[in-house]
């Protein structure tokens, strides 16, 4: 019964999000990445599991900007899940504000938050395969996804081993908790940046993207390393940027996600608004690819 | 109201600021040898992890090995030592009937906590914070201890909390052991090295070794070892070898400094590493209780909640189990003394972050369990608050109730 109500709300949700978009009020985001043929697309959310309304628009968002930037990829930057994690919940806060993507055949890849439950890694849409962290590769990119939560001497082993014998040209990290980050409510979790940025530099890590703090933030590279905090694919956190000397761009008065584009060895991005505005972009090149 | 009434309220003011007047001198030189030191390197921790975080992470990761897995050693040794010696007579362990009662409500003041926590941070939408469940037995004899001497002076209900405690603890180390999310445990490889460290004890008892040293560098480094290859936490490594170490005759009493001149193993090795530990405790607050409030959400009300509830009422339902199985209260001990001594074992602090360091590795998990441990703090003036509202302890009517 329950269940049947809150498929119902969400089919609701997805109808007026559409009207809105016909009408006009919400904007078809205005893709100009690259767009190049047989590049790694993919796009980024975090903090998106509220079943609210503005996670619905976000998600209609990312289902509009795929109908130009062919997308196949998600990466999830933690708590992909608010509140109740029962069965209903996974329908009302994931299976059906991604609707359009999953029936794509899009694939997510998650990384845990402090508000998932561990048992979540074992969500098959989630394609976690029963781990905490793990690692997959895409076109010339190595993808890490951590779990910040409980970032054990184990996982440290794990990650620096992973990144030693990762032998694609980019390599990028993603986690919940942020290395850097100027937004009031959290910031930086520097005991994790003290283990763990010198691995990364050690490494080679390109590009780190992180959640938890409920806004867009795009740094300035740290050690040679670009870092995005992109938590606001759900929740918001209005005006909450104290944006300091780090940061190269930010934006935190609306929902956002992020699309990416990886060609040879250039990386395309775009911060996308819950309205479809573009907040930011530019690109990165990797030149110790070159 | 009439003069007489006057006159009977000002000698009862007068009566309880001469008690306090008694016992606050004591138990001060107390606080200032078992219990300043741990505040005191919280408090810098804490002021300093949120002024500047980098150089603290800095400092606090180059000294966490020695400090939680070596120097913790020895306290966890002292805290052993007073358990063996009340088994001697005049001892609360003594005599295990004495023991069943607080041990059996200690099951159930460990249980309650544990279950109302896992409840409770999955409500405040943080539910990783499960994990550290067996934070939630954690009690700290020695703050308990200060408070209960501070409300009761010497009550029956004293030796109770403190055989509460040591149950509640004990099943805590337990827990953490065969639990623990962060460390896998090869129990096998690690009973069987703690069983020739305890071979290596008993050889050096049955020499009449009296020197501490030989106990140290011998059983001490192989149970060490053990610990820290098997997984099991290195800081409890001497825990097996203190019962070996020969001790007085008789129980000095819980807390009480061993004479200076005292010619038994254990008195001598408390004697030499009293003040060690003290430091100890100080890195120990320094390097453990630095909590980012940024990183604070909710669910760090979540031990708070669990213990200020589950202490309690789990002390008084183990308690009423306890009886009902023919099992008898201490004399002068009935439900407000057990309810205020369940306040007061709600203190987990030093044990508390200790737990939180064995189980959590550094991040925002452990921050807001250990900030919940120190917030966990608020059952002192709490259980003095109870025990006025319920008139127990030096706020008794009746000489002796008051202890």
């Amino acid at each position: 019964m329950t269940f049947r109500l809150l498929q119902r709300r969400a089919s609701v949700c997805a109808a007026i999000i559409a009207a809105l978009v016909s009408v006009g009020v919400l904007a078809q985001p205005a893709v100009s990445l690259p767009n190049r043929p047989g590049s790694l697309k993919f796009a980024v959310i975090g903090d998106n599991g509220t079943g609210e309304r503005p996670q619905y628009e976000v998600g209609q968002q990312m289902a509009n900007a795929r109908a130009t930037f062919a997308f196949d990829l998600v990466i999830m930057l933690g708590d992909n899940m608010y509140g109740g994690q029962r069965p209903a919940d996974f329908v009302r806060k994931f299976e059906q504000p991604y609707a359009p993507l999953l029936a794509a055949g899009v694939k997510f890849q998650a990384s845990l938050g402090n508000h998932d439950r561990v048992e979540n890694v074992s969500y098959q849409p989630f394609n976690m395969n029963g781990q905490r962290y793990y690692s997959y590769v895409r076109n010339n990119v190595r993808f890490l996804a951590l779990d910040s939560t409980l970032m054990d001497a184990k996982q440290i082993a794990w990650i620096e081993a992973t990144l030693q014998d990762a032998r694609e040209e980019w390599k990028i990290c993603y986690f919940h908790h942020p290395l850097y980050s100027n937004a009031e409510r959290h910031g930086a979790s520097v005991e994790l940046r003290l283990q763990l940025e010198p691995i990364f530099s050690r490494r080679g890590v390109d590009v780190v993207f992180s959640g938890h703090d409920h806004v867009y933030e795009r740094l300035k590279p740290q050690k040679g390393i670009a870092y995005f905090v992109s938590g606001a694919a759900g929740q918001l956190r209005r005006g909450n940027m104290s944006p300091s000397e780090q940061t190269a761009a930010y934006f935190d008065q609306d929902q956002s996600f992020m699309l990416v584009e990886i060609a040879a060895a250039e990386l395309s991005f775009q911060a996308i608004s819950r309205t479809g505005k573009i907040v930011d972009s530019g690109v990165i090149r990797n030149e110790t690819s070159q | 109201m009439n003069s007489d009434q006057e006159t009977g309220g000002a000698k009862e003011r007068r009566g309880l600021r001469r008690r306090i007047g008694a016992t606050v001198p004591r138990l001060s030189r107390f606080a200032v040898e078992h219990l300043l030191l741990l505040p005191l390197g919280a408090l810098i921790a804490m002021a300093w992890v949120n002024t500047a975080p980098e150089s603290y992470y800095r400092f606090s990761f180059t000294i966490a090995f020695a400090v939680n897995e070596i120097a913790m050693a020895f306290f966890f040794a002292l805290m052993t030592k007073e358990v063996v010696e009340a088994t001697a007579p005049g001892g609360v362990l003594h005599s295990w009937r004495r023991a069943m009662l607080p041990v059996i409500a200690a099951v159930a003041a460990t249980a309650l906590p544990a279950l109302i926590y896992g409840r409770v941070v999955a409500a405040l939408d943080e539910p990783m914070l499960v994990l550290a469940w067996p934070v939630a037995m954690a009690t700290d004899l020695a703050i308990g201890y200060f408070v209960l001497r501070l409300i009761f002076r010497s009550h029956p209900v004293i030796p109770f909390f403190l055989l509460l405690g040591i149950g509640a603890d004990a099943l805590g180390f337990l827990a953490l052991a065969v639990l623990n999310p962060t460390r896998e445990v090869d129990l096998v490889t690690g009973v069987a090295m703690l069983a020739v460290a305890g071979l290596l004890a008993a050889g050096l008892r049955w020499w009449r070794v009296v020197n501490f040293w030989p106990y140290l560098i011998g059983p001490g480094v192989v149970a060490w070892l053990a610990c820290f290859w098997s997984g099991l936490h290195p800081a409890l490594s001497l825990v097996p070898i203190v019962p070996f170490m020969p001790h007085a005759g008789r129980d000095p009493g819980f807390f009480v400094d061993a004479r200076p001149n005292a010619k038994d193993t254990l008195s001598q090795f408390e004697n030499w590493w009293r003040y060690p530990v003290q430091v100890t405790l100080l890195f120990f607050g320094l390097v453990n209780a630095g909590v980012p409030f940024g990183e604070l959400e909710l669910g760090t009300w979540g031990l708070p909640i669990a213990v200020l509830l589950g202490k309690p009422v789990g002390v008084l339902i183990g308690a009423g189990l306890a009886l009902v199985a023919g099992f008898h209260l201490p004399h002068r001990v009935g439900w407000r003394e057990l309810l205020v001594t369940g306040l007061t074992a709600a203190m987990g602090f030093c044990v508390g972050l200790f737990f939180c360091t064995a189980l959590l590795p550094p991040g925002q998990l452990r921050s807001e369990v250990s900030m919940g441990v120190l917030l966990s703090l608020a059952a002192a003036p709490l259980a003095i608050g109870v025990a006025m509202v319920l008139r127990v302890g030096r706020f008794s009517e009746t000489p002796e109730a008051a202890g």
